[in-house]
């Protein structure tokens, strides 16, 4: 049973990122509809990290003491002047680390 | 022969090079998800498969602990296609760069069109040709194999591990998404639709509601293309 509800997980799964991609199905987008999608990266990343930053159980967490909203603040701060993956984590982790140490 | 050979091994490790800062981030993730698998009574070759075939991060973490507390089939996989429903987002944008692909490269791609390949696929000549093509497999492939190799070593040393849930190494995955976001916000639409999509997402993510990121995501999509369009007309 536990084997064939993995194998039914992985089918919707797939579905999922495969389903648009398939050439036979009957569809076509528009310009508008391309323009909307070409925010979808942005978007849906954004709606990925933030909540980690802001929301610890449930709450919204906006005091000083919040060391993940002072390491995000650093990673931006770095990504936006270097726009370096490496920077970035290395710049954030840092100050997340050091204001743990401290908090 | 030999030197094309050549080439495209060496786009697809680049592919690997460039996933690898995402690839170690998951890194807690995945021996989260190994070690909670065991945990709740999964045996290795079942905690290992969910890595091996679903390939997805909440979508495997949430699901075994659904299917520890015996849930319902049918609750189980619901909640499945609500967490991957992102995904529909991923493969329309990138419909027009593979619909006309081989079938075996779409296949291919669309098994590992996580978050994470999707974020490296925002090049205007992604997916354009052979190379581009090996390019995307090097990425999405190492980070299939970290995935799998993380979950590993969640089943084999879970036991040993600390909890890792409350240990701040989340911050790792959030620190990589800022590098990918923040260089694509090149222009006001694009700013108003990363504010309006966090704290949507913030809204959403306190109150719990299971569709709320990828609604927050689409809002944030809305506002960000309803600016550029007004901007487009005046």
């Amino acid at each position: 049973m536990t084997l064939i509800t993995i194998s039914l997980l992985a089918v919707i799964t797939f579905t999922t990122r495969y389903l648009f991609l398939e050439g036979k199905l009957p569809l076509r987008l528009g310009p508008n509809i391309k323009q909307l999608l070409s925010f979808s990266a942005p978007a849906v990343l954004t709606t990925i990290f933030v909540p980690i930053l802001f929301v610890h159980e449930q709450q919204l967490d906006i005091s000083l003491t919040n060391i993940y909203l002072w390491g995000g603040i650093a990673a931006i701060m770095a990504s936006y002047k270097t726009h370096s993956v490496y920077w970035t984590i290395g710049v954030g982790t840092s100050v997340f680390l050091v204001g743990g140490t401290f908090l | 022969m030999f030197n094309r050979r050549k080439a495209l091994l060496a786009v697809a490790t680049k592919g690997a090079l460039n996933m690898l800062p995402l690839s170690l981030a998951v890194l807690p993730w995945g021996i989260l998800f190994g070690s909670l698998a065991i945990q709740r009574g999964f045996s290795w070759i079942e905690a290992q498969l969910f890595s091996a075939i679903i390939f997805g991060g909440a979508v495997q973490i949430v699901t075994v602990e659904l299917m520890a507390e015996d849930t319902p089939l049918l609750t189980v996989l619901f909640s499945a296609l609500v967490i991957s429903s992102r995904h529909f987002l991923y493969g329309l944008t990138l419909r027009e760069k593979l619909r006309t692909k081989p079938l075996r490269w779409r296949v291919g791609l669309g098994f590992l069109l996580t978050d994470e390949l999707f974020a490296l696929s925002g090049d205007r000549r992604a997916y354009a040709n052979r190379y581009r093509l090996y390019y995307a497999l090097g990425a999405g492939g190492s980070f299939y194999l970290a995935w799998n190799a993380w979950t590993a070593v969640g089943i084999i040393a879970g036991a040993w591990l600390p909890d890792l849930t409350d240990s701040g190494l989340d911050f790792a995955i959030a620190a990589t998404f800022i590098a990918l976001v923040i260089p694509d916000i090149k222009s006001l639409p694009s700013l108003v639709c990363v504010l309006v999509s966090s704290i949507l997402s913030i809204i959403f993510s306190i109150y719990n509601l299971e569709l709320g990121l990828v609604l927050a995501a689409l809002i944030g999509m809305l506002a960000g293309f309803g600016l550029q369009k007004l901007r487009q007309a005046q």
